[in-house]
Parts: structure tokens; C-alpha cells; sequence
């Protein structure tokens, strides 16, 4: 008797586990990896948390209104990042184990030319989509036509015609520019671009220098450039960390010049550290956190993340994850080329921040890959941001 | 650009940058050097404890605003006295161990550089500044802020210098330093003698590193560059002098500031490294070091 009662409780447990089972199967979404990598680790992990942070708010919106439908199938989207250590090494691992480990066919991220040219090697044979983000052009002109990789910021080429042309027009009497950038692949392929249009638009660049990425004491080199006779100080695209201590460092020299950054936002960290110092600085802004638009996703931002401050990438990947997410939606395939074909007709396209998606590169890199998105000239008064122009990066 | 240069002002310029640059150096590189010199210990978690000591700053002088050189003084003892739990718990396993301090507290360094970033995030920021006037001496600018590090390096190399050559404490140091086990023989605690060089070495650090913090900025990751630069100057110096270590700082910051100022910022570093591998094959023991 106890025998059979055994296998009958046996028999019902087995029964009630598989129909548990069946019932989670039947009510579980499939899962969608979106890979991602950035740098989580090191001087840049800034920017591989604004990837990760951007990245998460779009997907979380997607899998609030009931996950991402693609043809008959709905998924819930999920991201998995690695970190690239700011290195080509680094993005190559990365992409390699997004790829081979964990199967994934979208990845967004990195920033930085020498982690984007790594993934690149991989993505582009593997048939990846990659949404990325370095100012190298190499990125997107290459021999392969860049098939599977589009740039979700702009870069040199497209801010800095618009950029010095208000310049110019902004300080007339100004004309000497000193310029220092990172002694790595960023760094030696901007700096060269810089200049050229810097001396396009009517400027002589008196005084340009490499330094390696890290330093922290800039006064050596500052009191050299400085010996030269600079009426302009332009920062370049330098870190946040770096691009905040040659700002204090350069007014506690005593210059008294303008002092800009159009190669890169570090608005907020640069107030940060540079205090008062900061007063009258002039930036490239990739966003204006005060617009109306930019609310819902500052609320989101501070409910996940608490209150700090929210690096200028966040809100570019934030758009370049919904715009990711939307022409997978509309391609109704995970198929990678219908995606990318989905991708290139979808201009008109507003993801919420940054108004109607246009892409361009075509004169430049001759694949029209490039996301152009408006931007600003941003001052710095009493520590506190002031936008002083919108400007738009030339389609071409 | 070279004739250009040479000119009183710039070169006066010159000399300050350095000596400022000099001040901090030694600021950082002399707890590195004491617990080296007494325990054979190299703390390659040393940035991390000048990067809690500048988080500290931030909390008493930023936030709670204690008046500046209480909050300096209290973030260094807090850091120092919250530091004898790692002492406990890490560094006793590596006393007179230097090749496995040197893995085992690169892992401190790593633990401790990304728990910071659980706490304070990743972004770079800025202890308030207690002092922002720029003083204009006769062409020469004078940043008020380098000029209290200047000081404050002078009055912790003093009493540090007096501490070691003229207490009791600082003569049970050197005697542990020289010959432990004749020192514990004639009835020196060594674990105590340990424990108070950790105190005044992380001390010393979390000094450095609140007003390394002030001047430069405030991250979990800004440990990286004091090490650096404490590892070039006891090097320069000789590992565990302190003599050693204000000569060496004032060597590497007048150099960079020479060779960066006319010659750019790649030959100064060529220049610095190259001048301690030159050093390690002529002087392995350094400037002011004695040989093993």
C-alpha cells in the first residue's frame, strides 16, 4: 500500500512540475540579446555607462509596452555588455564573445576610434549590426563600405564646418588657435581634421601638440602653448577627466582668451571640477538637458540611476537603441541585411529627443551610415549651462 | 619658439610649475616610501588610499563645511584609522613579503578602485576650492592653491623627518626597518611598530590624495597617476628614504616641468622613465637608498 502511495505522490509531483513548466513556457516572451560594449573600466568608463544606461532606458520603454514585436513573434529585449577596456584589443574580445558566445546579432556601442575599429573587424565579416560611436573616419570609409556599421553621433566632419563658421562670426578679432589632443588613434586622426577647418574657416592654428591620454598635470605644456600667443584655446575631443583639469589649468595660467571645445562634450564635468574657473567656457553640446523633449528621459534616468550626472552619450545611445529597436520592428526579421536596409530608408523617423532621423556621410565616407543630429554652442555661466545656438551639421 | 621662450618670466614660470609640481610629489610619495622602508611592503593600492583620503575631503569639507585645514587633518586620520581594518584583514599577511604584497595589494587596488565606483560613481568632480586666488608676483602667476600644497609638503616633510630621527617611536621604526628580529629581542612590539608606520603611512597618503584631489580632480580611477608617480620618485630616491623621496620628487617635477615646457609632454615622459632605467642599472638602490 505504501508502495503505491509513493508512486502516485511521485507521479503528481511529476505532473504538477511539467504543468508549471508548460504554464511558464506558454506565458514567457522570447528573449531578444542586444549586445553591448563600452568601458566599464579605466579613465573612459564614463562613457561605457552612458552605452549601458542609454541602451537600458530604450530597451526598458520597449519591453513596458509589452516588449519588441518582429513579424508574428514578440520578444523581450534584453542587453548584455562587456567592457572594452578603451582598447582595440578590447572591442575586438568583445565583439568576438557577443558574437560567438552569446549569438547576438545588434550591438551598440563602443565608443572611441581604436575600441570601434577593433569591433569593426569582427562585426563587419560576422554580418553584425553594429551602432557605434568613434570620430576616427576610417570607421565608416573603408574598403568594405561599412555594410553592417552606422555612426549614432556626429563627428568632426560634421559639427566642425557649422561649428567655426559661428566662430568666426563669434569672434572676429580672434584668430591664433592653440590646440591639444590625446597622443592615441583619436586623438592623431582629429587633430590634423580639426586644424583643416579651423584654417578654412579663416583661422592659423599657432600651436598644436599631442600629450598622453591620463596626464593629469597640463601646466608645463599649457605654459608652452601659451608662450606661443593663442588668442583661442580649443580643448578637442579630450576625455571628460582631462579636458576638465586644461580648462582650471589654462585660467589659473592667467589666460584670459576664449577657451572652446567643439571636439567633444565634457560640459558638465568640466564645471564640475573647474568651479568658477568654468565661467565663460564655450562647448559643442551634443544636448540641451533643459528642452522640454529631454524631460521623460531625465525622469527615467534619475529613477534607475539616482541623481548624477548624465553624460552628453547617454541621450546619443538612448536614440541610436530606439532607432535600433525600431527598424528591427519594421524590418518584421532579425535578419541583419533586412534590418540594415530597414535602417537606411528610415529617415523622418523621431525617436523622441533629437527630431527626425537623417542620415548622411555619403561626400565623406561614401556610405550615408552617418546620423546627423542638430547640436548646440553651449556657455558656461555663474556654473550653469546656457545653450547660446542650435546648429546643424551639413547633409552631404 | 625656443628664443621666444627663453625669456626671465617664462623661465621663472618655469621653476614654479616645478617646485609646485615637485611639493606634490613628494606629498604622495612619502607614505609609499615608509611602508616600503619599515615593512618591505610595495602598496600598489597607494593611489586607492590617496583617492578615499580625497572622497573624505569631499565629505567633511564639501559637504559637512568643516573649516579646511580641520577637515584636511580629520579626512587623513579617518582614512588612516578605518585603514588599520585592512591592515588587519591584508597587508599583515604581506609584511617582509615584497614580490607577494605586490600581486596581493594590486587586488586591494582593484577591489578598492571599484567598490568606490559602486559608491561614488564613475565621474570625475571637484573638492570644493578652499583657496582660488591666483597671486601675480612680478610676471610669475602663483595658483594659491599650489602654494598651500608647497607648504603643507614642507610641514609634513619636517615633522615626518623629526618623527623618525628624533622620537622613540621613530627609533623602534628604524630599528624594525634595520634588523627585525634584534629589534624584537630587545623588547620592540613589532606588530605595533607595524601597525603605527601603516597609520602615519596611510596618513600621509590620504593627505596627499585630499589635496591631490582639490587641485586636480576627484574620481575612483584618479589613484592611478599618484602610484605612478610615487613608484618614479622612491625609485629615483631609493626605496624607503625619505630623503630619498624629496629628492627624487623634486628632481622628476622640476624635469617634467623643464622638458614638457620646451620640449613637449612625450620626450618629458621619455625623459623621466628613461632616467629611472639608467638610474636601475648604475644605482639599483637609488639616489638616496643603500645597497641590499
Amino acid at each position: 500500500m505504501r508502495q503505491v502511495l509513493r508512486s502516485a505522490l511521485v507521479a503528481a509531483a511529476v505532473v504538477i512540475a511539467g504543468a508549471v513548466w508548460l504554464a511558464g513556457m506558454a506565458g514567457a516572451a522570447e528573449i531578444l540579446q542586444i549586445g553591448g560594449i563600452g568601458s566599464l573600466s579605466g579613465g573612459g568608463t564614463a562613457w561605457g555607462l552612458a552605452i549601458q544606461r542609454g541602451a537600458e532606458i530604450a530597451i526598458d520603454e520597449v519591453n513596458a509596452k509589452g516588449g519588441l514585436k518582429v513579424g508574428n513573434e514578440t520578444y523581450t529585449v534584453k542587453l548584455i555588455m562587456y567592457d572594452d577596456a578603451y582598447s582595440g584589443q578590447g572591442g575586438t574580445t568583445a565583439a568576438t564573445r557577443l558574437i560567438t558566445e552569446d549569438k547576438v546579432r545588434f550591438i551598440v556601442g563602443p565608443i572611441g576610434s581604436a575600441p570601434v575599429l577593433g569591433t569593426v573587424a569582427v562585426t563587419t565579416p560576422a554580418k553584425v549590426l553594429l551602432m557605434s560611436d568613434g570620430y576616427a573616419p576610417t570607421i565608416l570609409k573603408n574598403d568594405a563600405k561599412s555594410p553592417y556599421n552606422f555612426r549614432v553621433t556626429n563627428t568632426t566632419n560634421e559639427f566642425m564646418p557649422a561649428a567655426v563658421k559661428w566662430m568666426r562670426q563669434h569672434f572676429p578679432d580672434k584668430n591664433r588657435v592653440g590646440i591639444l589632443s590625446t597622443n592615441d588613434a583619436t586623438g592623431q586622426s582629429v587633430l590634423p581634421l580639426m586644424k583643416k577647418f579651423y584654417e578654412e574657416a579663416g583661422f592659423k592654428v599657432t600651436f598644436q601638440e599631442f600629450f598622453e591620454r591620463g596626464t593629469q598635470e597640463f601646466t608645463p605644456l599649457l605654459t608652452r602653448m601659451l608662450a606661443s600667443g593663442i588668442d583661442i584655446y580649443e580643448v578637442d575631443g579630450n576625455s571628460p577627466g582631462d579636458a576638465a583639469l586644461l580648462v582650471k589649468q589654462i585660467r589659473q595660467l592667467g589666460f584670459t582668451g576664449a577657451v572652446i571645445q567643439i571636439g567633444g562634450p565634457s560640459i558638465e564635468e568640466i564645471i564640475a571640477v573647474a568651479g568658477p574657473l568654468a565661467d565663460g567656457f564655450l562647448s559643442y553640446d551634443m544636448f540641451d538637458f533643459g528642452a522640454s523633449a529631454a524631460r521623460q528621459f531625465i525622469q527615467a534616468y534619475h529613477k534607475k540611476y539616482g541623481e548624477g550626472i548624465i553624460n552628453g552619450q547617454t541621450p546619443a545611445f538612448y536614440n541610436g537603441t530606439k532607432i535600433l529597436l525600431e527598424a528591427i520592428r519594421r524590418a518584421g526579421s532579425l535578419d541583419t541585411a533586412k534590418v540594415r536596409d530597414t535602417l537606411e530608408h528610415m529617415e523622418g523617423y523621431d525617436a523622441g529627443l533629437y527630431g527626425p532621423l537623417v542620415w548622411g556621410g555619403m561626400k565623406n565616407y561614401g556610405v550615408n551610415h552617418q546620423l546627423l543630429l542638430p547640436f548646440f554652442i553651449t556657455e558656461v555661466r555663474d556654473g550653469k549651462t546656457q545653450p547660446l545656438i542650435q546648429l546643424r551639421p551639413n547633409k552631404e | 619658439m625656443l628664443n621666444m621662450m627663453l625669456n626671465p618670466i617664462i623661465l621663472g614660470q618655469v621653476v614654479v610649475n616645478g617646485l609646485s609640481l615637485s611639493s606634490i610629489y613628494v606629498l604622495v610619495a612619502m607614505g609609499f616610501t615608509l611602508l616600503f622602508g619599515i615593512m618591505r611592503v610595495v602598496n600598489f593600492a597607494h593611489g586607492e588610499f590617496a583617492m578615499l583620503g580625497g572622497f573624505a575631503l569631499l565629505f567633511l569639507y564639501g559637504q559637512l563645511k568643516l573649516p579646511f585645514f580641520v577637515a584636511v587633518l580629520l579626512a587623513a586620520a579617518i582614512v588612516a584609522v578605518g585603514g588599520l581594518v585592512l591592515e588587519r584583514l591584508v597587508f599583515r599577511w604581506f609584511y617582509q613579503k615584497m614580490f607577494q604584497s605586490m600581486i596581493g595589494l594590486l587586488g586591494l587596488s582593484i577591489a578598492l578602485t571599484y567598490s568606490a565606483v559602486l559608491i561614488w560613481d564613475v565621474h570625475a568632480r571637484s573638492i570644493p576650492p578652499a583657496f582660488t586666488a591666483i597671486l601675480r608676483v612680478g610676471g610669475l602667476i602663483l595658483p594659491l592653491d599650489r602654494l598651500v600644497v608647497f607648504g603643507v609638503s614642507i610641514v609634513v616633510l619636517v615633522l615626518f623627518y623629526l618623527l623618525i630621527r628624533h622620537t622613540r617611536m621613530g627609533l623602534a621604526m628604524r630599528a624594525t626597518a634595520q634588523d627585525l628580529e634584534i629589534a624584537e629581542v630587545q623588547g620592540i612590539n613589532s606588530t605595533r611598530i607595524y601597525q603605527l608606520a601603516f597609520v602615519v603611512a596611510i596618513f600621509m597618503t590620504a593627505l596627499a590624495g585630499g589635496l591631490y584631489g582639490q587641485v586636480y580632480s576627484l574620481s575612483p580611477f584618479m589613484g592611478e597617476v599618484p602610484l605612478l608617480k610615487a613608484f618614479i620618485v622612491v625609485i629615483l630616491g631609493g626605496m624607503g628614504s625619505i630623503p630619498g623621496a624629496a629628492i627624487g620628487g623634486l628632481i622628476l617635477g622640476m624635469s617634467e616641468s623643464f622638458l614638457a615646457t620646451f620640449f613637449g609632454s612625450a620626450v618629458s615622459n621619455f625623459a623621466s622613465f628613461g632616467v629611472v632605467i639608467l638610474l636601475l642599472i648604475v644605482r639599483p638602490w637609488g639616489l638616496m637608498g643603500t645597497p641590499e
